[in-house]
């Protein structure tokens, strides 16, 4: 039997190709591949400053999955936006220290999208510089210091 | 085949309590072992895809797809929030979120100092969760369960059999002659020849105690008494 990191990932797979979320693409060539490396294409909502274009998130699960969150990224182009660092890292409390396990792939792209709708100019961070340039590259490992209730 | 023929026979319990799954192919389980078996198989995994009848009930395939679908439906109310299975050893937590207890107990390890419900974020404990049992709850047994400590034992008080009782059962000893020295006559009777059940079912552990008790009981009620009467008489 498959440890249980796996067998959950394998359901949720299963549940997003089932029933897809509106704007939320699975890769599932990648997918199949490695059932611990997605990537999933998410899209702008209408109406919001991200109409028309698309993203492209990474996510890496331990074998601690669901317990621990999985590390998001994203990859390619990154969306302008004052939570989300020019290398990608996004500053979002679900991801480090809100994550639960009763949380999942489709929670976090919802949340994510719904970051990307509620801004409404599109900015870097204001200390997108000094962050990039001394953060480690696993997101997981920066302390994140979350301000803004709002989104 | 042959196990499912064992099943049935050497278990008869098993049979009586056999999940609605079963029950579906009643004509089937006389009429070919085959399907008992996979059924049965289907009973004791956890999967539960739907598995299509044998091709040669085509008659009765219809119905046999609603009811998978439906008990299918029924199913996903019974999933764990944290493995996404049929909650197994499925305790519950007070804000009413269900998961099987290594998966909620592995949870509650992980953070220790910030033990939050997985699905609402309310603030939970070991002791805080309740087990549910089911029926059969003994047969299902958790290969997992080894690894994680035993779920918490369930809570159970006692009914209250009289409420006076224990409403005279807080008092201690003294205070409740003292009490009853000062109240109204009536009570005093009552108190007192309740007293008098209570004492004697602990006769056997301190006879002396007993004796001292109900003279000193005696002692106030005679005072009580005459305090009354001085009380009518003045």
């Amino acid at each position: 039997m498959s440890c249980p990191a796996e067998r959950r990932l394998r359901k949720e797979l299963l549940e997003l190709l089932t029933n897809p979320m509106p704007g939320i693409y699975i890769d599932e060539e990648k997918v199949a591949k490695n059932i611990n490396e997605w990537i999933v294409t998410i899209e702008g909502a209408e109406k919001t400053i991200y109409e028309g274009e698309t993203f492209q998130l990474q996510f890496s699960f331990n074998e601690k999955y669901p317990f621990d969150s999985p590390t998001v990224l994203f990859i390619g182009k990154i969306p302008v936006h004052s939570h989300i660092y020019s290398n990608g890292h996004i500053c979002l409390s679900i991801l480090t220290d809100d994550w639960t396990p009763a949380l999942s792939v489709g929670a976090v792209c919802l949340s994510i999208r719904s970051m990307l709708s509620s801004a409404t100019k599109k900015e870097r961070p204001p200390d997108d510089m000094i962050y990039t340039r001394t953060c480690s590259k696993n997101p997981k490992k920066t302390k994140w210091f979350f301000h803004d209730d709002t989104v | 085949m042959s196990s499912s023929q064992t099943t049935t026979v050497n278990d008869p319990h098993l049979d009586n309590t056999t999940t609605t799954n079963n029950d579906t192919l009643p004509n089937n389980n006389s009429q070919e072992p085959s399907t008992s078996t996979d059924s049965s198989q289907y009973r004791s995994s956890t999967q539960y895809s739907f598995k299509p009848p044998p091709e040669n009930s085509k008659t009765s395939t219809k119905p046999d797809l609603d009811d998978n679908e439906e008990e299918k439906r029924d199913d996903s109310m019974y999933v764990c929030n944290i493995c996404l299975d049929i909650a197994k050893e499925s305790v519950i937590t007070m804000c009413g979120h269900l998961f099987c207890w290594p998966c909620l107990n592995c949870w509650l390890e992980t953070k220790p100092q910030r033990q939050l419900c997985p699905v609402c974020k309310a603030a939970i404990s070991k002791d805080k969760v309740v087990p549910l049992y089911g029926r059969n709850n003994e047969k299902q047994q958790d290969p997992r369960s080894k690894k994680s400590p035993p779920r918490p034992q369930a809570q159970r008080t006692e009914p209250d059999n009289s409420q006076n009782y224990q409403g005279f059962q807080s008092f201690g000893d003294a205070g409740f002659h003292l009490s009853f020295g000062i109240g109204a006559f009536p009570f005093v009777f009552f108190g007192s020849s309740f007293n008098f059940n209570d004492i004697r079912q602990r006769n056997g552990q301190n006879g002396s105690q007993f004796e001292e008790d109900q003279f000193l009981s005696k002692v106030f009620l005679w005072v009580a008494i005459i305090f009354f009467c001085w009380l009518i008489l003045a």
